[in-house]
């Protein structure tokens, strides 16, 4: 029987597996299979029957609802893609390989950070949550800089300072509703007085003064963590500079762990104010996230620079989606942060393509790319169609939703406002999309370097149509990476379509909880 | 007893001002370390005067680790990365003093009477850890060296510390470890980065980096 223990001890116990010297070979089986069962697991206990509505761990410390179960599924659930991802990204063979000791640190590394990922969403208690968001990034700092240069470190030290900064205002805002907790508090109560569900049935005791004032600083630190703007700065950087499959954990589901934080707190807050105040800011900061990301995505000259500053756009619009609130935005919200979690991750795996084809982060350095690798091309291409917003991908619907329930909700001006960027952002993509798959490969061929960021892609398989008279480059092709790709790309075309029943019926959960039912 | 409290608190202010204008980086940890054990003192007074026993386990590891450990591994850092040079920062002493001032006017300000923030006791501390908070970003915001940077995290940090326990009498008993454990684990992975930055930088100047645009 699965409980929220054992699904927290999996990832750590595997870290420390990882950590045994052994070949290559053995720590990268370790690895993936860690990542493997860490989400049978979760998915298993999220989808056995006995939890709903919420079960409590370790004094009630530990709480899993509806909210917490759909983002162990994402964080299950992409990090299986990553690290199988990485087991053909990182652990090659070959010259420039990394060293294995680097290797098995970065394994363990690895699952510390879905650890401590998975931590932050089965917290019940606020404090606890806070240390567990301050270990990703504490866990993931090294995982951005995993080669040591120049720009890689520059990239963690910022993620390090800024991130750390924003989480400790986070740390001024619990301090705060902890304060107006004690001040309600009747005896006997006092280990409880951090507990989410505790707070919440005690809501309309608590001051909505110091609750509002609590929210403020809630939103901007916890908002630094989920990359909205203004304080999103460190986030291109540390996504254009990680390896791809950081990347996508990264991007996919760290920035929504962290907006979870902000969820909960919002939750609270709503229910101590019984006003709108928060929701104000939330859509606030959304549109305004959604807007700065913009002129960064049509002016854009480095591709995981462009998939960074569209996380930055689909954050907000999740933020956007939770402050319109209703059953249809909430719902709508919940379902794009995992749409996003999903496709963003697609196409961050595909940018490791990529730069294993092209050597170069630079978007005018890949042309041709689908009469170069027709596999990658079709891949890369749909994808980055499905997070501009086309249908028939999974993204277009729950914009919809989002939008739908702006406009029900009489927000006309922020939903026209969020309308004309997304189209121009819609633009911007299928622009630099096309410049990149389409036309002729490019002619001067990139350098080649031994480094093992740079390395030799060795095609087994022979090119066809290339054009010129360039060496057909030589790729060994990465059987893991690419069924990497073929999995994502069908799971964001099914959930375009047809969301399975279970998990329709967990994300309506967790709109009502969202919604502020007490359960 | 009301006069000991305020005592430390005033300790505490110009220990704050002391890590702000030691123009060495030394001095700035031995203040840093200081300013960890006046906190480490008000816990243990505020522990002892209201009879909460479980605020003993923050002061002594106040004491512990900010007061020994944490300064300990300063040292050691730049003992090896052999740093002599004075702390460097974008605007001067006396104007960042200048500054700090205000800060602290501001911070008074803002918790003075008939503010919404009414703890039971040691209302006089609130502006005192909002100004430690304020301290510790002017440092982030106006230093070069990333050392000094990791340092105003760690007063940012002291300042919350002295919120809470002043506030609340302190978080529960496991949020304060796994708090202390996170900063421990901090401390260790910047002071990492700072050799990696030595190495890959020729120096440690945060201002150096700026590969990274757009």
């Amino acid at each position: 029987m699965m409980t929220i223990d054992k699904a927290l001890w999996m990832p750590l116990i595997f870290a420390f597996l990882c950590l045994i010297p052994s070949p290559k070979r053995i720590t990268r089986l370790t690895f993936i299979a860690g990542a493997v069962i860490s989400a049978i697991g979760a998915w298993g206990f999220v989808f056995g029957a006995s939890w709903s509505p919420r079960v409590f761990a370790f004094n009630g410390n530990l709480m899993m609802d509806a909210l917490s179960a759909v983002f162990a599924l994402l964080i299950t659930g992409v990090g299986v893609l990553s690290a199988v991802y990485a087991g053909g990204y990182l652990f090659k063979e070959g010259d420039g390989s990394i060293s294995p000791l680097r290797l098995r640190r970065y394994a363990c590394f690895f699952h510390l950070f879905l650890f401590t990922m998975l931590l932050t969403v089965f917290s019940n208690n606020l404090g606890i949550m806070w240390i567990a968001i301050e270990g990703t990034t504490l866990a993931s700092a090294f995982l951005v800089n995993v080669d040591d240069k120049k720009s890689s470190i520059e990239a963690a030290w910022k993620y390090l300072i800024l991130c750390s900064v924003g989480i400790s205002l986070a740390l001024f805002g619990i301090i705060l509703v902890y304060y107006s907790a004690i001040a309600q508090a009747a005896s006997g109560e006092s280990g409880l007085l951090l507990n989410w569900t505790f707070l919440l049935s005690k809501a309309k005791q608590l001051d909505p003064q110091v609750l509002r004032l609590a929210f403020i600083f809630i939103l901007v630190g916890y908002g630094t963590k989920a990359g909205l703007a203004p304080f999103h700065s460190w986030l291109p950087d540390a996504h254009s500079q990680a390896p791809a499959p950081v990347s996508a954990l990264l991007s996919g589901v760290l920035l929504s762990c962290a907006t979870l934080g902000i969820l909960r707190f919002h939750i609270l807050t709503k229910a101590a104010t019984g006003s709108a105040f928060s929701d104000t800011l939330l859509i606030f900061f959304g549109v305004l996230s959604v807007v700065v990301a913009t002129p960064f995505i049509l002016e854009q000259k480095d591709y995981k620079r462009l998939l960074a500053y569209s996380s930055v756009e689909h954050m907000g619009l999740a933020a956007a989606g939770l402050g319109f609130g209703g059953a249809l935005g909430l719902y709508g919200a919940i379902l794009h942060i995992m749409n996003h979690a999903f496709t963003k991750s697609l196409l961050f795996f595909s940018s490791g393509h990529l730069y294993y084809l092209f050597h170069s982060k630079e978007i005018a350095d890949v042309k041709g790319l689908l009469r170069k690798n027709a596999f990658l091309g079709i891949i890369f291409f749909l994808a980055a169609l499905a997070i501009a917003g086309m249908p028939p991908f999974s993204i277009f619907v729950s914009e919809f939703l989002i939008l739908s329930a702006g406009f029900l909700g009489g927000k006309y001006i922020s939903c026209a406002v969020l309308l004309l960027f997304l189209a121009l952002i819609f633009v911007g993509f299928l622009r630099h999309a096309s410049r990149m798959t389409l036309g002729g490969p490019n002619t001067n061929q990139s350098k080649q370097s031994g480094d093992w960021g740079r390395p030799n892609y060795h095609f087994g398989k022979e090119i066809k149509s290339l054009g010129g008279s360039e060496e057909p480059p030589k790729v060994e092709r990465s059987l893991l990476m690419d069924s990497v790709l073929v999995v994502g790309m069908i799971v964001i075309l099914t959930m375009g379509f047809y969301i399975p029943g279970p998990l329709n019926a967990l994300i309506q959960a967790a709109g009502r909880i969202a919604g502020g039912t007490i359960l | 007893m009301a006069s000991l409290i305020h005592f430390l608190g005033m300790m505490l202010l110009i220990a704050s001002f002391w890590i702000l204008v030691s123009s060495q980086i030394g001095a700035c940890i031995r203040a840093y370390a200081t300013h960890s054990f006046l906190l480490a003192l008000i816990t243990a007074v505020v522990a002892w005067s209201q009879h909460i026993e479980h605020l003993i386990i923050p002061a002594l590891l106040t004491l512990a680790l900010k007061t020994i450990v944490i300064p300990h591994v300063f040292f050691r850092i730049i003992r090896r990365l052999g740093i002599r040079k004075e702390v460097e920062s974008y605007i001067n002493i006396p104007f960042s003093l200048l500054l700090a001032v205000l800060l602290v006017f501001i911070s008074f300000y803002a918790t003075g009477e008939g503010r919404f923030l009414k703890p039971a006791a040691f209302g006089e501390f609130i502006p005192l850890a909002i100004s430690t908070v304020f301290f510790g970003m002017l440092m982030m915001t106006t230093r070069k060296k990333a050392i000094s940077q990791v340092l105003g995290l760690l007063l940012i940090e002291n300042g919350l510390f002295l919120m809470a326990i002043t506030m609340t009498f302190g978080m529960p008993l496991l949020v304060e470890m796994g708090i202390f454990f996170d900063v421990l684990i901090a401390v260790m992975i910047m002071g990492l980065f700072v050799f990696k930055i030595r190495d890959a930088f020729e120096g440690i100047d945060a201002d150096d980096m700026t590969v990274l645009k757009g």
